[in-house]
């Protein structure tokens, strides 16, 4: 499609405008444009204007409107359709807000009639357009084939309703024939024209004209005198003859013509309705899966129609919904993607893969290309209906414009989780830095003392200096360690390896590991007997214990011991490990557990932040609790509870 | 003990990592009137020093560059008894005990003291140069006597089930070596109960509670969390 239109002379690029009558020569007129359009390199519209005269072959028009339209959309026209009361204006109107910089109009190669008695179309174009550049086109006369088309109006045709309009002035002449001895003859023509507008209503223009002529025949015949003879005496009556007629014939027009009117007011009612149930249904819809359903939902209901939606995934397209029972094949889903590659509708009842069971259109978003929607109208007819193509193009438009909604509210929800995250990344990086550095200078700081040649330190001193070292370098194990551990947890890595495990081995094991810091402080550990071997990964549990004891020596004074206990609760093994320290504010209870809390302790115990939330972790991840308690008695209370229900599979 | 080795005055020590601070720090630490010091730094070149060098113990890095760990202890298993020491910085336990499984005989965690590495090799040496066992094993506060399947504690004789006194054998035979759970259950009760692990659970806390002080701070049986138990001398 020629989309990069060459500027004229003036700088302006060009832009062709193709209006075109619906009639059989506007696929030369089109085809004559789109041959200047490439010429010029100019990018070029097609207009097709209803106008109340014009609309009243509504059906057939429409679908030959509907034809032309999508031959000048498949050879690179953007096509609109607009209904107004004057076609010149609204012409006008459509090269002024496209910057139309020539129109291109049709002229019959002979004149018809009406065109000699009036002005023509194209030269009411001419004069009425303005500024704007008119080209205009001469056209052969195509063998009238639009008009033969028309000749198969609407309306109920048939002998049975003009045996109809015949049998109702029959009925009116019956009628008129009882009431003639209280009745002027003139006042019966109004009976007459009572059947007219009736049969106009009912049946259409064709048999109001057949009734009114069978009207002022009947009319005639019995009432004129001489009466049962088509003989008129008194010549006025010729006057009500061509009054009734005419009259008559002037009814049946307008009431056709608001039938059609009533009628298409009453479709658009129906697509106005439609699309407004979809927008609500839209604006309800929180996700993209809400909102496909509300499509499909509208869709079905709207257009009597299956319809299915498609999305790129990866290389190609796939179907993230359909109406039940729809399916689509390889010929078809090759459709959709020349669709959404092309962004133009392609399918059955266009000029591209119209064997296609379905008719698809793209889903466009200023942004680019959403996805395809496939459509399958119920009937054969409705895919070449303009209204029904009209209602998809803004059904599929609505339906991009709310996805493309739902994704910017998703992206912006994202953007906010990630800026979230990122702060707190920057403070766990923070705090882990400062962790990680603080024993490292410690280290440091003693390595380069003991190397430094001058600095004549005493034996006493440097054996200090060594103690700190080794002292910071476990601390700083213990940290990478439970660092480890907390990324292996947060990650979900970790996979509990359970054992049938021993409370007393657990607590033994946590002892032991601790024996470097605890060796100058009492333990007491109080573990009731037979205690049942619970399902516990022991490493990890290790891990827990050591963590709590570690916590409590630190946070309680030198010379207090640390209790640990263990005995069954309520279908739980309760181990719990008891200080003599200043405990915590009750506010503060839940805290501890957070990532990288710490206790505002004065000496500066010097923890990672990490211990408490590695234990909860762990624990949790064993089907157990772990709680922080005051105790009544002064000191802190970390209870652990695992499951006794895991010992059943040993 | 220098004196039993009669190629010369020397303990060979192959250090087979890939990490060249860490092979420094081992030589400048083991290079003494005690070990001589070979180094290898790929699992391949640790296999060919193996054949050539005749090491009295391996120090093997898990994580070498070009071969596992594991399957260097597996090669060099098929053809020599070398006691293999592992070092690893893996904290998972199924590496140690797939290492131990496969032949190692003991393990140490980096970072590692070195009073505690000394210790290891000690033990090992002293493991690969016992042909026959004491008749008295003693330990601390702990005596078996085997000829007279006697164990007493403090000099109190103590009451064992056949099981837990093959346990205590089995753990005495190897001590200062980790024994795996599966290793245990094996050539105690069998391969039929290596899905049982809580009857040697219960046998080792039965145990405990008849040899240590004080079960919860055992002296003699250590836990190695997730791996198995070590016997400890003293």
């Amino acid at each position: 499609m020629n989309t990069d239109s060459k500027r004229d002379s003036s700088g302006a690029p060009e832009r062709l405008l193709a209006c075109i009558s619906g009639g059989p020569n506007s696929e030369k007129l089109i085809r004559a444009t789109r041959r200047l359009a490439d010429q010029l390199g100019a990018q070029w519209y097609t207009v097709y204007v209803e106008t109340p005269s014009n609309s009243k072959y509504t059906r057939e028009n429409s679908e030959r409107v509907w034809h032309f339209l999508r031959l000048a959309e498949s050879l690179g026209a953007q096509v609109t359709s607009v209904a107004a009361m004057s076609i010149v204006d609204a012409i006008k109107e459509c090269a002024s807000r496209h910057g139309i910089t020539r129109v291109v109009v049709g002229k019959p190669g002979r004149p018809r009639l009406k065109d000699r008695l009036f002005l023509p179309i194209h030269e009411k174009i001419i004069r009425g357009i303005g500024k704007v550049d008119v080209l205009v086109v001469s056209l052969e006369l195509a063998s009238d084939n639009g008009r033969k088309v028309r000749s198969t109006a609407m309306g109920k045709s048939g002998l049975i309703s003009y045996l109809f309009c015949f049998l109702l002035i029959a009925m009116v002449t019956i009628a008129c024939e009882f009431l003639r001895p209280v009745l002027d003859p003139t006042n019966m023509v109004m009976f007459y024209l009572l059947a007219v507008v009736i049969v106009s209503v009912r049946l259409g223009r064709k048999q109001a004209v057949v009734t009114s002529v069978l009207g002022v025949m009947a009319f005639d015949f019995f009432f004129v005198p001489p009466r049962l003879t088509f003989e008129v005496v008194d010549t006025q009556y010729l006057i009500t003859f061509a009054a009734l007629f005419v009259v008559g014939m002037v009814i049946s027009s307008l009431v056709a013509r608001a039938g059609e009117r009533a009628e298409v007011l009453r479709m658009r009612e129906v697509q106005t309705a439609s699309l407004y149930y979809l927008s609500r249904d839209l604006t309800a819809a929180v996700d993209i899966q809400s909102v496909l359903n509300a499509v499909v939902r509208n869709v079905e209901e709207a257009l009597k129609a299956r319809l299915t939606i498609l999305f790129p995934t990866g290389p190609g397209l796939d179907v993230v919904v359909a109406s039940k029972g729809l399916k689509l094949d390889q010929y078809d889903c090759s459709v959709a993607e020349w669709a959404f590659q092309n962004g133009s509708m392609a399918g059955r009842g266009t000029d591209i893969y119209p064997a296609s069971g379905l008719f698809f259109l793209p889903l466009r978003t200023p942004v680019g290309l959403l996805g395809v929607m496939g459509i399958g109208f119920e009937h054969e007819d409705d895919y070449q209906s303009q209204d029904y193509r009209r209602l998809a193009d803004a059904f599929a438009a609505q339906a991009s414009m709310a996805m493309e909604r739902v994704n910017l509210a998703k992206q912006a929800e994202q953007a906010k989780i990630i800026q979230a995250r990122e702060n707190l990344e920057r403070a766990l990086l923070n705090s882990i830095s400062h962790d990680l550095r603080t024993p490292l200078s410690s280290i440091t700081g003693v390595l380069t003392s003991l190397k430094a040649d001058d600095l004549n330190l005493p034996d006493q001193s440097r054996r200090e200096l060594l103690d700190t070292a080794c002292g910071e370098a476990e601390r700083l194990n213990r940290f990478v360690a439970n660092l480890l551990d907390m990324t292996r947890i947060e990650s979900g890595a970790v996979r509990l390896k359970l054992e049938p495990g021993d409370v007393q081995d657990l607590v033994g094991c946590a002892i032991g590991a601790l024996e470097p810091i605890a060796k100058n402080r009492q333990i007491v550990v109080r573990i009731e007997p037979m205690l049942p071997l619970v399902a516990m990964d022991m490493v990890l549990m290790t891990q827990v214990m050591v963590n709590l004891i570690e916590n409590s020596l630190k946070y309680s004074p030198a010379d207090s011991p640390v209790e640990i206990g263990a005995g069954l609760g309520q279908d739980c093994l309760e181990i719990e490990v008891c200080d003599y320290g200043k405990g915590i504010a009750e506010t503060e209870l839940q805290r501890v557990f957070d990532k990288f809390y710490r206790l505002p302790v004065p000496e500066g115990a010097g923890g990672t932040g990490l211990g408490l939330s590695i234990c909860k972790g762990i624990v949790e991840a064993h089907n157990g609790s772990i709680k922080a308690e005051n105790r009544p008695s002064g000191g802190l209370r970390m209870v652990v509870r695992l499951p006794l229900d895991g010992t059943g599979e040993f | 003990m220098a004196g039993q080795n009669n190629r010369n005055s020397f303990y060979k020590i192959l250090v087979v990592d890939d990490e060249s601070a860490i092979r420094r720090f081992l030589s400048t630490v083991l290079s003494n009137d005690e070990f001589l010091l070979h180094e290898a730094e790929s699992g391949n070149a640790g296999l060919a020093a193996a054949a050539t060098v005749r090491p009295d113990v391996i120090l093997l890095d898990l994580g070498l560059p070009d071969l596992d760990g594991i399957e260097v202890i597996r090669r060099i298993r098929e053809w020599s008894q070398v006691p293999i020491i592992v070092l690893s910085v893996r904290e998972r336990e199924d590496d140690k005990v797939a290492a131990l499984d496969a032949g190692a005989d003991d393990y140490l965690t980096k970072p590692f003291g070195v009073g505690e590495l000394m210790a290891r090799i000690r033990a090992a040496l002293r493991r690969s140069q016992q042909d026959v066992p004491e008749p008295v094993f003693s330990s601390g506060n702990l005596q078996v006597d085997f000829p007279r399947r006697l164990v007493s504690v403090d000099g109190q004789e103590v009451q064992l089930t056949p099981t837990e006194y093959d346990l205590l054998r089995l753990l005495v035979t190897h001590v200062g070596k980790v024994m795996t759970h599966s290793q245990i259950l094996k050539q105690i009760w069998g391969v039929a109960y290596l899905e049982q692990p809580h009857v040697l659970r219960v046998n080792i806390s039965n145990l405990r509670r008849k040899i240590e002080t004080d079960p919860s701070r055992p002296q003699h049986i250590i836990t190695e969390p997730g791996v198995g138990y070590r016997l400890k001398t003293y």
